[in-house]
């Protein structure tokens, strides 16, 4: 990479597009902005203030935790699942991705109804005489279920990055007589390194974001206090928000500042990668697998089993009758599957123009337009939801054209988890060696057909994975459908909710069965099946 | 390949289907029990909801008014407050006609906001006077007791206080649950402050709170760990408790216990129904008001939601703990929205959300 290249101006018509998409994704944080002088909010005088700072300080330690440990668990169990000869590791690629659609609220619930006293578990212990009395909740609880529901965010890009690398570095590095460990933490660790930052920074702002699991854990956060002062002081919840929003946008670009060292790649894809022999550890990395699995899939899937045969039951040899048809399930269960399918691609391609620009040229508007769409995913999608239709009503031709639509609610969701896709897309971007560019220009290749031929495929796995966390956090997500679908739209995630709200708990739990079916479907087709053929 | 034409099908169907179905001639389901006869033709008028009631509960109501009298419903579902929220958002240009609420805190931050038609005295009659606006902003259609839940094993009725007073005594230390950020809460919290005046409100949540009393996010958390003895009792309102018993029979191990009958402890929190002051569909709006008073719609309630009716001299569910003088519709609900930031506030310093 010539420096003439790196400088070189980005084309005019990436730069609008760039332009554009960071406008479309600064949708909620000016709606955050403006709504604090309609509403006349004060966020500076409540920046210090113990109102602020104590449940701030609670947000941002959780946060700080479950980053630490998603990281470390995610990159382990990527790297096991990709690179080594882990016993049943396509088993485990299909399986492990499973925690990211349970619905928070729904998921913690059925973590606790497992778990906790008088629980599922604690019932079949106390029955063979163990009296096991942890109860999860408070710091504890909410890093424990956020651990568990939030690793994939760092193993799914992690685990597509470690099958992308070039066997080259590391074969030399084992040809110099370095031990496996040495390799890893001194070759490879580095290449996969800005995924790894990119993933456990979604984690950070996601648990900064989230409400179900924190509030039935019973901790109190910034979020909390948010939701609280929502219809009771609105000006202090919008306050809390941008104040949010800033410090995520913070966080962001000292994340872009320290990774862009290391974001310099210029390499050769050469055959397949390099794969490790565990030896004796294969037993312990199985049962680590295996250990992460049982609470993060098999503690809620208890539950929801519990609850769903209980419907599945009744259903069947009568009782008191389930309040959803088959018909209902099916028309849910189409609805969740093809939105978020949609809303994957639309975020994919969201953002690719945003990546490009940020690792091929160098650009303020691209590293802007980066920080705006990761920062935005640390507001609960309320907010994103509020500020979609604000805007849509700004404007009567939006109005006309956009209300009642999917095409909004797509929107909604790509403005949403466009910050998921972002950092694996980017990483897909640069891995593209400028090398096979250039040759392919020398050979006379369009730039479309270079595009195509050259950029897509070894792009490909990276897209996948990306579109493939958007879809699996589309098809849970609930304030956005609820408030943006269109009138009669109804979801997996929305139907959910509306029966665990007033405890029909079996409805749910078919309903959750369903969701968890499709998202593996889904995980076996987009994330493995692809990723195998390349 | 295969990954394309899976894609172009699901694009197509997507963006291709409409809400179509034809209308059933008769309904099935509980539906059914609401309305039994033909449906009728349409009748050219359509209402839309906003719904913070949910669907489980609701939809048999609403597919039962759209094929009694013929009107085209459409209903959006969700959270009382983030649908207040939206609401607020969308002000006049809101497709929404009308608005109903599991809890009177976004009623009355709807009608603070001046969001809210006038509802027909018609309509409004069908009720008490206590329960509904006495500017005709809402109308009552339902009612929730407050009770206190209480896990069987540890308690029965004789061992269980007559006043949430009681609650604050050595016996109950580390006993009580709390539904802290709960709207039907702090509903109740802001009734409480209105008739036993701010500082006996706050006075008793602070001596709650240094009892030992335990933050749950909602009754339902609430109820649920009262079943598996995570918690002996907990404030929560009447009806969750039947759902669960319902979906999990005899392993659930908790009971409803009602305070004595004057008792605060003993509040009916109403669920009310709203028009929006922009609708262009009041008569249809008003009708289905009027629909939610009938006698049929509120015996299901009662029946089938185990909850109080309030019209056509319906007689509550027989297990249901009795209903008592008390009502919120009888404090000056329509201050409410106002006393909700009070009641808000007071609840977030007392540090029961830490708990």
């Amino acid at each position: 990479m010539t420096e003439i290249q790196i400088k070189r101006g980005a084309p005019a018509g990436l730069r609008t597009a760039v332009f554009l998409l960071a406008f479309l994704f600064s949708f909620p944080g000016i709606y955050l902005v403006w709504r604090n002088f309609t509403e006349d909010s004060d966020p500076l005088s409540l920046i210090g203030t113990k109102r602020i700072l104590t449940p701030l300080w609670r947000s941002v330690s959780l946060a700080f935790a479950v980053a630490l440990t998603t990281a470390l668990i995610g990159t382990l169990l990527a790297w096991l699942t990709s690179r080594t000869d882990l016993y049943g590791r396509k088993v485990w690629r299909v399986i492990l991705p499973i925690p990211l659609v349970f619905p928070t609220f729904l998921g913690a619930a059925a973590f606790i109804r497992t778990m906790n006293p008088g629980g599922l578990t604690n019932r079949f212990f106390s029955s063979i005489g163990i009296e096991q009395t942890i109860e999860m909740r408070g710091f504890f609880g909410a890093w424990l279920v956020l651990t568990l529901f939030c690793y994939p965010y760092v193993y799914l890009p992690v685990a597509a990055r470690f099958r992308q690398l070039p066997r080259s570095l590391e074969e030399s590095a084992r040809v110099l007589g370095k031990s496996p460990v040495t390799t890893f933490t001194r070759v490879v660790l580095p290449q996969a390194g800005p995924v790894i930052a990119a993933g456990t920074l979604i984690v950070f702002l996601y648990t900064i974001s989230d409400f179900g699991a924190v509030q039935l854990m019973r901790y109190d956060t910034l979020t909390r206090a948010i939701f609280m002062s929502q219809l009771a002081n609105q000006s202090v919840a919008l306050s809390l928000s941008l104040i949010l929003l800033l410090l995520a946008g913070v966080i962001v670009i000292s994340e872009r500042l320290f990774s862009r060292v290391t974001f310099k790649m210029d390499e050769a894809l050469i055959g397949e990668p390099l794969e490790y022999s565990l030896g004796k550890w294969r037993k312990p990395a199985f049962f680590f697998a295996a250990f992460i699995s049982v609470f993060s899939i098999g503690a809620p899937m208890l539950a929801i089993g519990d609850w769903a045969s209980d419907g599945i039951f009744r259903s069947t040899v009568g009782g008191r009758p389930l309040t959803i048809d088959r018909e209902q399930v099916w028309e849910s269960a189409w609805n969740t599957f093809s939105i978020s399918v949609l809303a994957g691609i639309a975020a994919v391609l969201a953002v690719l123009p945003i990546a490009y620009m940020v690792v091929r040229y160098k650009s303020r508007i691209g590293t802007f337009s980066h920080a705006v769409v990761i920062a935005t995913f640390a507001l609960p999608g309320l907010l994103v939801a509020l500020s979609m239709r604000f805007w849509t009503l700004r404007t009567d031709w939006a109005y006309d054209l956009f209300n009642n639509t999917k095409a909004l609610l797509i929107f909604s969701y790509v403005v949403r988890f466009g910050s998921l896709a972002m950092g694996i897309v980017l990483v897909a971007v640069a891995a593209v060696p400028k090398r096979l560019h250039d040759a392919g220009r020398t050979l006379g290749a369009q730039k479309t057909s270079r595009f195509m031929r050259i950029d897509l495929p070894l792009m490909a796995p990276g897209m996948g994975a990306a579109a493939g966390l958007v879809i699996l956090s589309t098809m849970k997500e609930l304030p956005i459908t609820l408030l943006i679908s269109p009138l009669g739209f109804s979801t997996l995630a929305t139907r959910i909710f509306s029966s665990f709200e007033d405890a029909f708990v079996a409805e749910a739990g078919i309903m959750a069965l369903v969701l968890v079916i499709i998202s593996f479907l889904l995980t076996w087709f987009l994330v493995i099946r692809r990723a195998e053929h390349l | 390949m295969a990954l394309r034409i899976l894609l172009s099908t699901i694009l197509v169907t997507t963006l291709l289907t409409g809400c179509g179905g034809s209308d059933p001639e008769f309904l099935d389901g509980r539906a059914a029990e609401i309305y039994s006869g033909e449906c009728s033709d349409g009748n050219g008028r359509s209402v839309t909801i906003y719904s913070g009631r949910t669907e489980n509960l609701i939809n048999p109501v609403l597919e039962a008014f759209a094929c009694e009298t013929g009107t085209t419903v459409q209903v959006r579902w969700g959270a009382s407050t983030d649908l207040a929220l939206l609401l607020n958002e969308e002000g006049d240009k809101t497709q929404a006609d009308v608005f109903l609420s599991r809890s009177p805190g976004p009623v009355g931050y709807l009608e603070s906001k001046g969001l809210l038609g006038t509802i027909d005295d018609e309509v409004l009659s069908l009720v008490e006077e206590q329960n509904h606006s006495a500017a005709g902003t809402w109308v009552g259609f339902s009612g929730r007791k407050r009770v206190l839940v209480y896990n069987t094993d540890e308690y029965s009725p004789e061992t269980l206080p007559d006043s949430v007073f009681d609650l604050t005594g050595p016996e109950f230390e580390g006993k009580v649950a709390i539904p802290g950020t709960n709207g039907s809460f702090i509903d109740w919290f802001t009734v409480f402050m209105d008739q036993y005046g701010t500082d006996t409100a706050s006075q008793w949540l602070k001596d709650m709170v240094d009892n030992g009393a335990k933050y749950y996010p909602n009754n339902r958390s609430i109820v649920e760990a009262a079943g598996r003895g995570e918690i002996s009792m907990g404030l929560v309102n009447h009806y969750y408790n039947y759902q669960e018993i319902a979906a999990n029979g005899d392993t659930h191990k908790a009971l409803n216990y009602a305070f004595s009958d004057d008792d605060i402890g003993s509040l009916l929190v109403i669920t009310a129904a709203t028009v929006l002051g922009s609708s262009e569909n009041v008569e249809a709006a008003e009708d289905l008001l009027g629909y939610l008073l009938t006698a049929s719609v509120q015996q299901y309630f009662t029946d089938r939601t185990f909850e109080y009716p309030l019209a056509a001299g319906v007689v509550p569910n027989a297990a249901l703990p009795e209903l008592t003088a008390l009502e919120i519709g009888s404090v000056d609900f329509d201050k409410l929205g106002g006393g909700f930031e009070e009641a808000s506030r007071i609840i977030e310093a007392s540090g029961i959300l830490n708990r």
